[in-house]
């Protein structure tokens, strides 16, 4: 029994940052239908970001996560407006797409590693408070992801569902052109979705450079992941990326509790082999 | 002249010749058969580990060890194949970066079979030529490689060949033809991959210590870096692209170029930047490579 | 009179809830040439697709008799089905980009035997085996440049159907033929369809806009509409019918 709930709740508290992430991530795949793999590198920068705001310009860590999280969303949209959005006007397919975006991936992180070398970063947190939640500990910041995880999962969610622009953003999914001539400005509507999934993926570097610590490899360790999570909750939705995520944190956490931590990622990723197959996911 | 051929200068050309092999079989998987192999090290390692486990741990003899290397990472081809070939082109490049991940996490925590992180060793040369050990080695690495090579030749202007091309351009077409594509498409790609995980065992014997930090990602990303810079549809797109990169960065610049030692640690952080920048660009603005697209043949 | 050729029983196939095939029992093969017309969204297509599997029904069965022989092809696949000697050519049109026209021949032609990874020196037996029989064609129609690829929409049309030919099917759907052909060329490929019909062991089933065309090579048509064959008889019949009228041709016939 104590089995269970430990790796319950464990696996919900280390799936919060997973869970931003993905659905950052599943964003972006709807919306352009590509696998972006430089999207590990937005979650690396929002935890680089945090060390440069946090432990060297000294900022509190509560304050830090603002200019960190939107100072990601701006890279993320960056990386649309200069790489992604000509080479789609350049007519790459959508497999070259995801082979650009590893590119991209590269550069982004080893320009990270000759900025601030290959050492690991600890963010300057004040000695966390810790409650206990049944039987398990957990830190007020853990908390604070976990608040965050469920505000941002629920806005978003209302935001694709309920709001005019999250329409747009479902039609442009759907069919570019016929989008365009509805009047929807597909680069206004785009632009703003890259940066909800830049400011996302920000936030969940930021978290994971929390529970561990900052190195360039912080986001490319994690997509294989959230790539699959994605698949498997279903390109753009939601609800899925979170059910998914925390199943995922959930299954690592089992794992970890057991046995060896790398053995959670070998039945992940075979597992994702196998779901791959049965879904037959056409795009 | 003895030191050049065992020296640092031949154990480079050595790896760069086995890369070429990897970035021609690559080409023949991704540029013929339009199967996007993303765990090109995943295979590779396979038989690199493979190869050490049967011979140190369990004193398999040479030949045979390298032989059910291959052999083992060719089943594991046609296992995965059999799950992923007939999906999309993005599940498979997930789907083979994901085996390739699971390779490599599995060589970390299997210690008792490979050693895990602290490495395994000693695997020899082939043969023991004494202080020209390494340049027969260079030799033999050579002339499978330009065997592999005559063989794309050969294919790309066979029946079987032409075969793989209309399967990558039209695959719907093909086999309202008849052709059985899903089992081709397996088939080769079995072979193909089995044939990177011999390459692998024949890579072990010229770094004669592996570590599990050899099957990240690095190698399949340089691989493919080196294919699309020299060209995809080409059957030397490998060879000029291994050139243009490995070439170039580990030997000539590593050789000639006077970098002072502050900042010797720097350049493979530089060089993996610009493979970064450069797969970029080149996939922007001059995506059919350096030898650019194939003519049509005449018969 | 060639014997029946593919047996169809209670095919159905639905595309999100509306019905585009449904029919019960129908016989083909048992003619040289049969005509199947209907206005768009009959289902001809479709149930071409069923046929060839390159679309699963939704039930029914397929029954093929190749040589007297009796064989349920219902649940065999695409490539499988195209092996065993029926074979479709594309409505919409469909080329491989790489190959020139005398490749995508030589693709057709090519057999099992020489496609094995390990036989890479064939290709010499291979030319030596098809040459007359692809000369033979690209005379016929006369390809501008049979070593480039298909210029006009037409050659690429007439390719999609000589590469289908050189299969030797047993039963041939043809989807359109003509559709983009000048007349000419039509009337080369008609004669040698009826030709073909005659000599060797082939039976056809061409679907058509061309009424003119229909009612001149076929013996047999059929009718379908809504997804169900609704008539069936010699040309003179099916020309003369009020329901083919009003239901295909609006008011008066063309």
């Amino acid at each position: 029994m104590s089995f269970f709930t430990d790796s319950l709740i464990l696996g919900i508290i280390e799936a919060a940052p997973l869970v931003l992430a993905t659905v950052g991530f599943t964003l972006i795949f709807y919306l352009s239908g590509f696998i972006n793999v430089a999207y590990a590198e937005t979650i690396t920068l929002g935890a680089y970001f945090a060390i440069v705001f946090n432990s060297m310009l000294g900022l509190n860590f509560y304050l830090a996560i603002i200019p960190s999280a939107l100072l990601s969303g701006v890279i993320s949209v960056g990386t649309y407006l200069v790489v992604f959005r000509p080479a789609f006007k350049r007519g790459v397919g959508s497999t070259e797409m995801i082979i650009l975006s590893v590119g991209l991936s590269f550069f982004i992180r080893y320009s990270l590693r000759l900025i601030f070398g290959s050492h690991l970063y600890a963010l300057d947190i004040v000695s966390p408070t810790s409650f206990r939640i049944f039987g398990i500990g957990i830190t007020n910041i853990q908390l604070t992801a976990l608040i965050l995880v469920a505000v941002i999962t629920a806005g978003l969610y209302l935001f694709i569902y309920r709001t005019n622009y999250g329409e747009m953003m479902r039609g442009l999914a759907n069919n570019e052109d016929l989008a365009m001539v509805s009047g929807i400005n597909p680069v206004r509507v785009s632009v703003l979705i890259w940066f909800i999934a830049g400011v996302a993926g920000g936030l969940a570097g930021l978290f994971y450079g929390v529970f561990s610590f900052v190195n360039t490899l912080l986001g490319w360790r994690l997509i294989l992941i959230i790539i699959m999570i994605t698949i498997v909750g279903g390109i753009g939705n939601v609800r899925g990326a979170l059910i998914a995520s925390i199943g995922a944190g959930i299954i690592t956490a089992a794992v970890t509790l057991i046995t060896k931590p790398l053995y959670g990622e070998v039945i992940l990723l075979l597992s994702f082999i196998g779901i791959l197959r049965l879904k037959k996911v056409r795009r | 002249m003895a030191q050049f051929l065992s020296g640092y200068a031949m154990y480079t050309f050595s790896s760069i010749v086995v890369f070429v092999a990897l970035a021609t079989l690559l080409h023949l998987q991704f540029g013929l058969t339009g199967i996007v192999n993303f765990g090109v090290v995943g295979f590779f390692g396979l038989g690199m580990y493979s190869f050490g486990v049967f011979l140190i741990q369990y004193n398999i003899p040479y030949l045979v060890a390298m032989l059910l290397a291959t052999v083992l990472t060719g089943v594991v081809a046609l296992g995965l194949g059999k799950l992923i070939l007939d999906l999309d082109s993005q599940s498979i490049l997930v789907a083979t970066l994901a085996i390739a991940t699971v390779v490599e996490d599995l060589v970390i925590t299997e210690k008792w079979l490979t050693k895990g992180v602290i490495g395994l060793g000693t695997v020899p040369f082939p043969f023991d030529l004494g202080p020209f050990s390494q340049a027969g080695y260079f030799l033999l690495a050579l002339v499978l490689t330009v065997l592999l090579i005559l063989y794309a030749y050969k294919l790309e202007s066979s029946p079987y060949g032409r075969l793989l091309l209309s399967m990558q351009d039209n695959e719907p077409l093909a086999r309202s033809l008849g052709k059985s594509t899903s089992r081709q498409k397996l088939i080769f790609f079995s072979i193909t991959s089995g044939l990177m995980g011999l390459f692998g065992t024949l890579h072990a014997s010229n770094i004669h210590f592996m570590v599990p930090r050899m099957l990240g990602p690095g190698v399949t990303f340089t691989v493919w870096i080196a294919l699309i810079l020299g060209g995809r549809k080409r059957i030397l797109g490998g060879l000029v692209g291994t050139l243009a990169t490995i070439g170039l960065f580990d030997f000539v610049i590593e050789t000639f170029v006077p970098i002072p030692a502050a900042q010797s640690q720097l350049l493979p952080v530089i060089k993996l930047w610009i493979y970064g920048l450069g797969l970029m660009l080149i996939l922007m603005y001059r995506p059919s490579g350096i030898l650019g697209e194939k003519k049509l043949t005449n018969r | 009179m060639p014997e029946k050729k593919l047996h169809i029983k209670n095919i159905a196939k639905s595309f999100g809830g509306r019905t585009v095939v449904d029919i019960a029992d129908l016989t083909l093969g048992t003619h040289g040439i049969e005509g199947l017309i209907g206005p768009n969204g009959a289902g001809k297509t479709t149930l071409m697709n069923l046929i060839t599997h390159k679309l699963k029904m939704d039930h029914g069965q397929v029954v093929y008799y190749p040589n007297g022989e009796e064989m349920d092809i219902s649940n065999r696949s695409m490539d499988e089905i195209a092996r065993f000697g029926i074979v479709k050519t594309n409505l919409i049109i469909q080329d491989f980009e790489s190959l020139s026209i005398r490749d995508s021949l030589l693709l057709s032609l090519s057999t099992r035997k020489y496609e094995k990874f390990y036989r890479i020196f064939s290709e010499g037996a291979l030319l030596k085996e098809t040459k007359a029989e692809i000369e033979e064609y690209l005379e016929y129609f006369h390809f501008e440049n049979p070593d480039g690829h298909a210029l006009s929409a037409g050659e690429k049309k007439l390719l999609d159907i000589i590469r289908c030919l050189v299969l030797k099917p047993k039963f041939l759907l043809m989807d359109e033929p003509t559709a983009g052909l000048p007349e000419d060329q039509t009337i080369k490929v008609m004669d040698l369809m009826k030709k073909k019909t005659k000599e060797e062991d082939m039976s056809i089933l061409i679907v058509e806009h061309d009424l003119d065309l229909i009612w001149n090579v076929s013996e047999i048509v059929y009718f379908m509409a809504e997804g169900e064959i609704l008539l069936k008889g010699t040309p003179e019949e099916i020309r003369k019918d009020r329901t083919v009228a009003v239901k295909y041709m609006g008011v008066s016939h063309v």
